[in-house]
């Protein structure tokens, strides 16, 4: 579990990362043109049965892309979702393509920062746990 | 209406798609940074050696690199799209009526392609963009990041096409249809900056200007980090 589950959420630290990185997410978010070619490149989504939430875009929209719509207003239950995306579904190997030229790797680094703002990330022993 | 959309709005829709594109590329200019050269370490006081004669390395033939690539991976999207794009592209530039009002208005225009042509291209691309319609309801993939923003944007590239192929074998009201084809095609312009389609400019960025493994070209010579 994360380090404090029952903290309020610090919307200010959040807001700090989103802007100082806000126009690099603005350009990445808008560029995704959803096309998924993505998928093919990303080493997890193959061996998970090809699910769609192994995808990078998926990845990268539903985590840093859910903080940026929402102006980091995501609640605890929110950002154990988006742990689970960016630290079990990804392991930053950065060998994802995008066709448009997207760093994908990059957003998904600054949705992990994000999370450890707010003291959300990953015990070792969780890690023994399968991904859900 | 006729003459608003016809008019100013042209002027408008041409000043914000580029402005609005130059804008974009600037951003990517200023998001990124020039690639570092790779800076050999060398031991205080050797020089260095002269490395080893590398092993030859298998040559893949092009059809081993053509599988290899994104080509071999999703054949017929890389396939349609590559057909919608250049159809896309050229049919604007090359089709009969767009260039009789530029010889109307000007005095001068592009070469023109035979309307047959013309009209061949514009159903290639209401083809593509039924196929890309297709794709994004049936494929599991591409609906898990579907949203109705991606439905709205892909109408807005292929109304102009749509409007233009019923305006031009008059089908339906051509007065209305044809203002409608105008708008449409002001529509797509002002919303190719600030909606996914400024993919046009950012394609080429990634192939030529970004450093990756795929670039072309060059080589590449910027890097987002």
């Amino acid at each position: 579990m994360s380090a404090n589950e029952q903290a309020p959420i610090n919307l200010d630290e959040i807001r700090q990362v989103l802007d100082q990185h806000k126009d690099k997410m603005k350009t990445a978010l808008r560029v995704c043109a959803h096309c998924s070619l993505c998928a093919d490149s990303c080493f997890l989504y193959h061996v998970n049965d090809k699910d769609p939430r192994y995808m990078p875009s998926h990845k990268f929209i539903n985590s840093l892309g859910r903080l940026y719509k929402k102006k980091g207003k995501v609640d605890r239950a929110g950002f154990e979702e988006i742990k689970e995306i960016v630290w079990r579904r990804c392991v930053l190997c950065t060998r994802c393509y995008c066709p448009l030229g997207i760093d994908i790797p990059e957003m998904i680094a600054l949705a992990r920062d994000i999370c450890r703002t707010q003291e959300v990330y990953f015990q070792w022993s969780e890690l023994e746990q399968p991904a859900k | 209406m006729y003459d608003f959309v016809r008019g100013p709005l042209v002027w408008v829709a041409f000043l914000v798609f580029i402005c609005g594109t130059i804008y974009q590329v600037y951003r990517f200019y200023r998001l990124s940074r020039p690639k570092e050269q790779f800076r050999l370490r060398i031991p205080f006081g050797k020089p260095p050696k002269e490395p080893d004669e590398a092993p030859a390395e298998p040559e893949l033939t092009w059809w081993e690199q053509v599988r290899l690539n994104v080509v071999g991976s999703n054949p017929i999207m890389i396939s349609v799209t590559t057909v919608f794009h250049v159809a896309l592209v050229i049919t604007p530039f090359f089709i009969l009526g767009h260039n009789v009002l530029l010889d109307l208005a000007w005095h001068a225009s592009l070469p023109s392609l035979p309307e047959a042509v013309g009209d061949g291209l514009t159903i290639i691309v209401i083809a593509g963009g039924v196929f890309f319609l297709l794709r994004r309801i049936f494929l599991t993939r591409v609906r898990a990041i579907s949203t109705p923003y991606d439905y709205l944007v892909l109408l807005i590239a292929t109304a102009p096409f749509v409007t233009g192929f019923l305006a031009y074998h008059h089908l339906l009201d051509y007065d209305t249809v044809i203002v409608l084809h105008m708008l449409a095609g002001e529509i797509m312009l002002m919303a190719v900056p600030f909606t996914k389609l400024v993919h046009m400019p950012y394609f080429f960025i990634n192939r030529f200007v970004l450093v990756h493994e795929n670039t072309l070209g060059a080589g590449g010579s910027r890097i987002w980090r």
